[in-house]
């Protein structure tokens, strides 16, 4: 077979298709496994800075140290290698399955948000998200939904007290506070008429005033606090209470699954993050620059555009990702009773009223 | 062609995690495989275009319904069930034996095309033409189905406050407690 026929063998349009999808898998794959080192060198230098010490600074290659990034590599390789131990009694199945399943959610999560607008490539749409669901937003919530599985099968299967106590301390948190966070969704539903994430972003447009959080700035306080309540981050990480729970759903975990315990977490962290940039934020869309203003100051070419949305897509998640690192060492710890009692009895009624103005606004613009 | 050996592979999958819930003797362990199976179903639904019912069906029936009966199964703290020897009673065994050749007789009658199934009103294009899943589920639901959808609602209402008052401690016994 000759170059040219290979070259026209990859022009088909089912070529292309699958050549894009193994593309926006890789990178999808890439930046989200990116993440946990970095946000774990974060989150030991940031409480450093705003504690005046200096952190772990040393660990670097030969005599660079780069600000102790190399930290991360080393814990990796540590917790890698280690030996590992499988409690006694412990169900084993469910006790290998549970870190996998966190991991695989948080990533199946990650497939559905949208990094830059429909690309055209050889003459057909390439849309920058690795599934295009036209049911997107509800998609989302049905697989974090799933993430509740991760915690109560890691507390059960190890076979541990502090560990069972932990993960229905998680879980019927996350139960919990999942029903606000659909709550506070439903009125961006209801303002940008659609379930397709790529459309919201598009509806929102460039301007800042005109982005979710402007018109439904109820809808994006509910979903912050949620964001912290779905991931069991502090000020909502009683499932790990140290001094009652020793460490909560993962205190039996070592070695590699420990390691993919904080895989899971920081990639949901992440994923929530680019949620809400996407919902409330305009995901993609550069602040003041019209995306075709993009296209046209690169000279026409749209993936250089497409390029820099992935990018502004990256630095607002990565806003809310120090926003999580900032809460947890500004917010001491709430108790368990007023952790359920804002749940349920403040946040679920202002998402119903929220809803109900939303709706009645909606519907007065209409008939205007 | 290969949405056919997809609805295959799928409905293989479903009929061993639905064995494996039954026959398991670990009562959590057939929890997981019944995750398994409605993530499955799910599948099937997004396979037939439904995008929205497969949603609906992994939030409400993965998430959440299985997710109580996991707690319901810990709390109690059910062990794995010890070996018994299988002994089918003779009313079980009619039954099996019954369900067995009325599938295959429905199975016989679609595959030989005695009996084909109807259409109903909404097509999968009648329903891309109307606007997709999610807009025509709604449609139909809140004008043709008003009075049932509103009605069931104020049934579920009624059995979670009557949940609560079920629940409730009485409050005299607490004081003198």
């Amino acid at each position: 077979m000759g170059l040219d026929e290979l070259l026209a063998l990859l022009k088909t349009d089912t070529a292309i298709e699958i050549i894009a999808a193994v593309i926006k898998i890789l990178v999808v794959l890439v930046v989200c496994l990116q993440v946990p080192p970095v946000m774990v060198w974060v989150e030991r230098r940031a409480p450093a800075m705003m504690q005046r010490r200096k952190g772990p600074n040393r660990v670097g290659i030969f005599q660079w140290r780069l600000y102790g990034l190399i930290q991360s590599l080393a814990d990796t390789v540590k917790l890698v290698f280690k030996q590992e131990v499988v409690p006694r009694g412990a169900n084993k199945v469910a006790y290998h399955m549970a870190p996998i399943f966190g991991v695989f959610t948080a990533l199946l999560i990650a497939c559905a948000i949208p990094f830059g607008n429909d690309l055209m490539i050889f003459g057909q749409k390439i849309g920058l998200s690795v599934v295009r669901l036209d049911v997107g937003f509800l998609f989302i919530l049905a697989i974090s939904s799933l993430a509740v599985y991760t915690v109560t099968l890691a507390g059960w299967s190890s076979n541990s007290k502090y560990a069972l106590l932990g993960s229905l301390r998680a879980s019927a948190q996350m139960i919990s506070y999942e029903i606000p966070l659909g709550m506070s969704l439903v009125p961006i539903v209801v303002i940008f008429g659609t379930l397709d994430l790529n459309q919201i972003v598009v509806s929102q447009g460039a301007f800042p005033w005109a982005w979710g959080v402007v018109r439904a700035p109820v809808s994006f306080l509910l979903f912050l606090i949620c964001m912290f309540a779905e991931t069991n981050r502090a000020p909502f990480d009683l499932a790990e209470g140290e001094s009652e729970l020793v460490a909560g759903f993962h205190t039996e975990y070592n070695s590699a699954k420990f390691a993919a315990f904080f895989l899971g977490e920081y990639v949901s962290m992440f994923v929530l993050s680019c949620l809400a940039s996407t919902i409330f934020f305009g995901g993609w869309q550069a602040p003041f620059i019209p995306y075709e203003t993009i296209v046209k100051l690169v000279g026409g070419y749209a993936w250089i555009a497409a390029l820099i949305g992935f990018t502004v897509l990256i630095l607002k998640a990565s806003f809310f990702m120090w926003v999580y690192v900032w809460v947890r060492w500004t917010l001491p710890r709430f108790r368990y009773d007023q952790l359920m009692g804002l749940g349920w009895k403040f946040m679920l009624p202002v998402g119903l009223v929220n809803l109900l103005v939303t709706a009645l606004v909606m519907a007065a613009l209409e008939f205007h | 062609m290969s949405q056919e050996l997809m609805f295959y592979a799928t409905a293989f999958l479903i009929t061993v995690c639905s064995v494996m819930v039954v026959t398991n003797r670990n009562p959590v362990v057939s929890a997981i495989y019944l995750v398994g199976d409605l993530f499955l179903l799910a599948a099937v639904f997004a396979s037939l275009d439904a995008h929205f019912v497969a949603a609906i069906q992994v939030l409400v029936y993965a998430g959440a319904i299985v997710v109580l009966f996991m707690f319901v199964i810990m709390l109690l703290n059910l062990g794995p069930e010890g070996k018994a020897h299988l002994r089918i009673p003779a009313p079980e065994l009619a039954v099996l034996v019954l369900t067995i050749i009325g599938f295959t007789t429905i199975g016989t009658l679609l595959l030989t095309g005695q009996a084909p199934g109807v259409g109903g009103e909404w097509s999968p294009e009648a329903i891309q033409a109307n606007g997709g899943n999610t807009f025509t589920i709604a449609m139909v639901l809140f004008t043709k189905f008003t009075w049932p959808f509103e009605i069931s609602s104020i049934l579920i209402l009624l059995a979670v406050i009557a949940a609560i008052v079920i629940a409730k401690k009485d409050k005299k016994q607490v004081v003198h407690d």
